[in-house]
Parts: C-alpha cells; sequence; structure tokens
C-alpha cells in the first residue's frame, strides 16, 4: 500500500488545492466569481467583492489551518503515545483550550485586546496538558498519562458548562453546543489572525520531529537507548500541541474526530512511518474538514448544522469500521 | 444511601404540610364576577399589562423578572411589589386567587396550581396589534378594570394613528439582524413594528416565517438600508454578539452603524410598541 512520500503529498496538495477553489464557488449564494474577485483586487466595496474576502475566504482559510492542525497534532499524538486511539484532545489540549477561550470571551477579557482570545486559550491549553503531564507523573507510562487526560478532559468540559451557565450574557448557554462541536460559520479575517500565530509556532516546534518520532515507533527503551530524550520530546510536543490547538480551538470551537481520523487513513500508505505520516496527516486535516464545511454549506437545513456534528457523523462510524477491520486482521 | 433517604423524609412531610395548609386556606373558589384581590404574575408580559391595569392593591407579586431593566419596561415600579420566581411553594405562600402565566410557563407548575384550586389564566404569544389591544382588552377584564383597559386602548390607537400618518410611498429597505444571526420574518413584532413606521421588511421579503437564522451571505446580497437589531445585555460578551461586529456588515454599511432598539420593546408585545415604532421612524426620517 505504501506509495511515493512526494507523489502521496502531491496528490493530497493539489486536492486541497482543488477544494479550496471549490470552497470560494460555495456559498448560499451564487456568485458571480470572477466578477467579484476583479472588484475586490479593485478594492471595491461591492457586494460580491464583500461576500468573496470577508466572508468565504476568511472561511476557507480557517478551516485550511484548524483542520491541518487536527490532522498533525493527532498524528502527532498517535506517534508520542503510541497508542492509535490517541486524538490532538486527548491530554486536555482542546478542552483546557475551550476552557480558556470561554473565560476570556465571556466574562469580558477578550473585548480589550484581541490577543485575548487566543492566549487564553492557549493557556488553558497548555495548563490542562500540564496539569496531565504532572499527574502521570515525570517518567508516567502511557497509559497513566491517558487516564489522566480523560479525568482532566471531564473536568474541563464541566468547568465550561458552569461557565457558560453563570455567565452575564444570556446567549452564553446556547453556545455550549457551538464549543463542544465546533463550527466555522461567519468567521471573519481577525479571526484568521487570531488563529494563526500560535498555530504556525506550533507547527514549527513539530518540524523536525520526525526521525525521534520513528524511533519512538521502536519501542520507548528502544529509543532511548538510541540517543532520544523522552521526557524532552514530551514536553515539546505538548508545547507545541497546546500552542497549535490552542489557537485553533479559540476559533472553532473542538471540532472532534479529525485528529483521530485523518492519521488512521494516512497511516498505511505512509508505511506506517511517523516522520512521513506528519505532513500527510496535515493535508489530510485540512481536506477533511474543508470538505466537511463545504458539505455543511450546500446542506439545506434553516440552522446551520455544525461542522462538528458532520465531522463527528462521519468520523464515528468510521472508527467503528477501523475497530472491526483491526479485529479482524488479529484474529 | 442513608444520606439521601433522609432527604427524603425531610422533604415529604414538608411538602404535604405545604399542601394542607393550602387546601385550608379559605375563599380559594373565588366567584369570577367579583375582582381579584391578590393577583400573583409569574411572566413578564402579564407583569406588564398587570402594572398598567390593575389597582395596585389587586396586585400580590410579580415575576423577578419584571425587576430587570435590560427586559422589563416597568423595572423601576416593579420593585413596590414583592418578587416571585414561579416556584410552587412560593406561590403557594402568597395565597392568589388569580395566577397569570405566559405562553411559556412550566405547565406541570400550572396543572399543580389548578390542581390545588387556584385560577390560572395563561396569555398566548400574540405579535400584532390587534393581539395586543386583545390582551389588554382580557386583562382588564379579568381584573375587573375595563374603563382604565378602554382608556389604554385608545392611548395607544391615538399614537399610533399620529406616527402613520407620516408614512411616505418610497420605502427603505431595514432588517433586524439579532445576535447569533436571527432575524424576524412573517408574523413578528419587529415585522409589524418596521411596516407600521414605514419601512419594508427584507426579511417578510425574502419569504422568512417568524424569527429564524439569516445567513451572511444572503444578507449581504439583500442590500438594506438599515440593519436594527435588539441584543439583551449588549455589554456582556458572547460569539452570538461578536456576529453583529463582523467585518462585512461594517464594509456593506459604513456611515449607516446597526441601530439598537433596547430589548425591552420587543420581548413582550405591549403598548409599548408605539415607543418602538417611533425610534424606527425617527431612523426612517433620518
Amino acid at each position: 500500500m505504501t506509495i511515493n512520500q512526494h507523489r502521496l503529498l502531491g496528490l493530497l496538495a493539489t486536492g486541497l488545492f482543488l477544494l479550496l477553489l471549490l470552497s470560494m464557488f460555495t456559498g448560499s449564494q451564487t456568485l458571480p466569481l470572477y466578477q467579484a474577485l476583479s472588484e475586490s483586487l479593485a478594492g471595491s466595496d461591492s457586494i460580491p467583492a464583500i461576500i468573496l474576502t470577508e466572508v468565504r475566504l476568511p472561511r476557507s482559510l480557517i478551516a485550511l489551518f484548524a483542520g491541518a492542525t487536527l490532522g498533525l497534532c493527532g498524528a502527532v499524538m498517535q506517534s508520542l503515545l503510541r497508542n492509535p486511539l490517541a486524538s490532538p484532545g486527548l491530554v486536555g489540549s482542546a478542552s483546557g483550550a475551550v476552557l480558556g477561550a470561554v473565560v476570556a470571551l465571556y466574562f469580558g477579557l477578550a473585548g480589550h485586546w484581541p490577543g485575548t482570545l487566543p492566549l487564553s486559550g492557549i493557556l488553558g491549553s497548555l495548563g490542562a496538558t500540564l496539569l496531565a503531564y504532572l499527574l502521570a507523573g515525570r517518567n508516567g507510562g502511557t497509559l497513566s498519562l491517558i487516564l489522566a487526560g480523560v479525568a482532566i478532559n471531564a473536568f474541563a468540559l464541566a468547568l465550561v458548562s458552569l461557565l457558560l451557565n453563570l455567565a452575564p450574557s444570556p446567549y452564553a448557554v446556547q453556545e455550549i453546543a457551538l464549543w463542544m462541536l465546533g463550527s466555522l460559520a461567519n468567521s471573519s479575517l481577525q479571526d484568521l489572525w487570531i488563529l494563526l500565530p500560535g498555530t504556525l509556532l506550533g507547527w514549527l516546534l513539530l518540524m523536525r520531529l520526525g526521525q525521534a518520532l520513528d524511533l519512538l515507533s521502536l519501542g520507548e527503551e528502544t529509543s532511548q537507548s538510541m540517543g532520544v530524550d523522552l521526557p524532552r520530546l514530551r514536553r515539546r510536543v505538548f508545547l507545541a500541541v497546546a500552542l497549535a490547538v490552542g489557537s485553533a480551538v479559540s476559533v472553532t470551537g473542538a471540532i472532534g474526530f479529525i485528529g483521530l481520523v485523518v492519521p488512521h487513513l494516512l497511516r498505511p500508505l505512509t508505511g506506517h512511518r511517523p516522520s512521513r505520516l506528519l505532513a500527510a496527516s496535515a493535508l489530510g486535516g485540512a481536506i477533511l474538514l474543508l470538505a466537511a464545511d463545504i458539505v455543511v454549506r450546500l446542506l439545506p437545513a434553516q440552522t446551520e448544522i455544525k461542522v462538528g456534528v458532520l465531522t463527528s457523523l462521519i468520523g464515528a462510524p468510521f472508527f467503528l469500521y477501523l475497530i472491526i477491520q483491526h479485529r479482524r486482521s488479529h484474529a | 444511601m442513608m444520606i439521601h433517604a433522609h432527604s427524603y423524609t425531610m422533604t415529604t412531610p414538608s411538602t404535604l404540610l405545604c399542601l394542607l395548609l393550602v387546601l385550608a386556606l379559605p375563599g380559594q373558589a373565588v366567584a369570577e364576577t367579583t375582582s381579584p384581590s391578590r393577583v400573583v404574575s409569574i411572566n413578564l408580559c402579564t407583569d406588564q399589562l398587570l402594572l398598567m391595569l390593575a389597582n395596585p392593591e389587586q396586585i400580590a407579586s410579580l415575576s423577578h423578572l419584571a425587576r430587570d431593566p435590560q427586559s422589563s419596561f416597568i423595572a423601576e415600579q416593579a420593585t413596590a411589589y414583592p418578587a416571585n420566581h414561579a416556584r410552587l411553594e412560593e406561590l403557594l405562600h402568597l395565597q392568589p386567587d388569580l395566577v397569570l402565566a405566559g405562553a411559556f410557563s412550566d405547565p406541570r407548575l400550572l396543572r399543580q396550581l389548578k390542581r390545588l384550586g387556584i385560577r390560572v389564566e395563561a396569555f398566548p404569544l400574540t405579535h400584532s396589534i390587534a393581539g395586543i389591544k386583545r390582551d389588554i382588552r382580557r386583562m382588564a377584564e379579568l381584573l375587573n378594570r375595563t374603563e382604565s383597559g378602554a382608556r389604554l386602548i385608545d392611548e395607544l390607537e391615538t399614537r399610533l394613528a399620529r406616527l402613520q400618518s407620516k408614512t411616505t410611498t418610497s420605502r427603505l429597505k431595514a432588517l433586524f439582524y439579532q445576535p447569533r444571526g436571527y432575524t424576524s420574518g412573517v408574523h413578528t413584532l419587529q415585522d409589524t413594528a418596521l411596516q407600521a413606521a414605514g419601512w419594508r421588511n427584507l426579511a417578510t421579503e425574502l419569504g422568512i416565517q417568524g424569527y429564524a437564522p439569516l445567513d451572511l451571505e444572503t444578507l449581504l446580497q439583500a442590500e438594506p438600508d438599515r440593519l436594527f437589531t435588539s441584543s439583551h445585555t449588549p455589554q456582556a460578551g458572547s460569539r452570538a454578539q461578536q456576529q453583529l461586529q463582523h467585518p462585512a456588515l461594517q464594509r456593506l454599511l459604513r456611515d449607516r452603524p446597526i441601530q439598537e432598539i433596547p430589548f425591552k420593546y420587543w420581548i413582550c408585545a405591549g403598548p409599548m410598541i408605539t415607543d418602538a415604532i417611533q425610534m424606527l421612524r425617527a431612523v426612517y426620517d433620518h
């Protein structure tokens, strides 16, 4: 099943580019795209130009960056914990980020400076991850780390519900679903600027980890004997995931299943080598989220279905299928 | 388990006691012709009508929402009366002879009250001037205050006639755009008020029924001349309210910012609608 790495990445990148184009064509209203493009390049305030640059472009780019972050971080976490059930949110990064974002947004902190929202998302993410790390013990096994993550996730989400119930805005309670399931509707370029710095910094930190993760796949002890500093690797990955997922989640909410499913899908194609899986998963995550968001825009429901509902609807059965496959091949 | 069993035995006798007390109260089956003397309202909309029409001695309690300056048109006057939170025991202590409720009051609570022999009157939601007049008339009859009802309807009609006499022929396009992207189409109070103030309501023209979300692209292509909103607690943060600051809207509207019409005019259909119409009219003339 393994195909040439460059060819795989090329295919995925082409697919992503085509989807991005499709995404600019897709909305509730048909748009004269050429006219919209020329008018927005001319800096005109015509309606098609506004729709193209202020509605469709930010939404598509946010889907791209958030999806890539989820795919990439999912692949990294699965490789690091050597557990196929790991997802970017497993050690609390996503729920911690939601908690941070909720505190900033509903209790009046986010109004003062636009950087407050992603920063508190990142802080929440870091805090939750750090707590999971400490709870599991500095040299704790993978299992204790996962269990600590489960506990912290549950606790963080309970706090989110509590805070939204207590928030001074009457709209807050209705937004629980948005934060737990994720949505890209009505995002603006401001949201993109909020998301980008932390996300890119996180990606940068993850860039040259492929080799260490490859060695880790041979087993923790083997990899350590070959020079991998496991605690250090873990710290770096946790920091990067907190930065990237924290910023993305502050804008989109916790979008489920992308970080879990995408690495699974691509692992056989990359010869089960983490170093190859990372870039492919980033592209795959972007493709999946963008595609899901395009479908959401086309669904005829009067109230737009949240994109996270769709990714979970597709993701959960697919995941079951993977489990059944896995059972058969090991029977 | 012990704790559970204990708390259980604590509540049952007290509820029973409460029920017994109420059943023992005299004069709960008041004849309908006499004026009710202990009226309790558990809904903001009935709070407002009650306060406008009743003799102050008739009012035993208003809902706690009546004191909220964001929602209530009568927040200041309401502080003169005890507030209730629509809880059964609390209501029973007030010994009401008439409980006024809204369309969305907890039906279990209303059933309990009726079972205990208390008269309950629920007012439906309304969105038209005719409905407002009907509610006023009904409330006045319930309170045995028909003259003050007639007076209030008179005032309403006079003010409306004065506002509508100025309606022009060329009409500008308006749209209500609420946090979370909701708009008000056919059969809404906002539609009634916009039309009365001389605006075209784009939501109605787009075929929107009632309150429904309107997506940003459709809004932009409809090119409204003016957007109105009435966000509850505008100073508190939420994703819902951020939507009103979307850069696309700012580019569309530029020097015509979204106009805020306070929430208290819309939350209930009542005579205060004329104030809202006057505000909409002022923006139109501007």
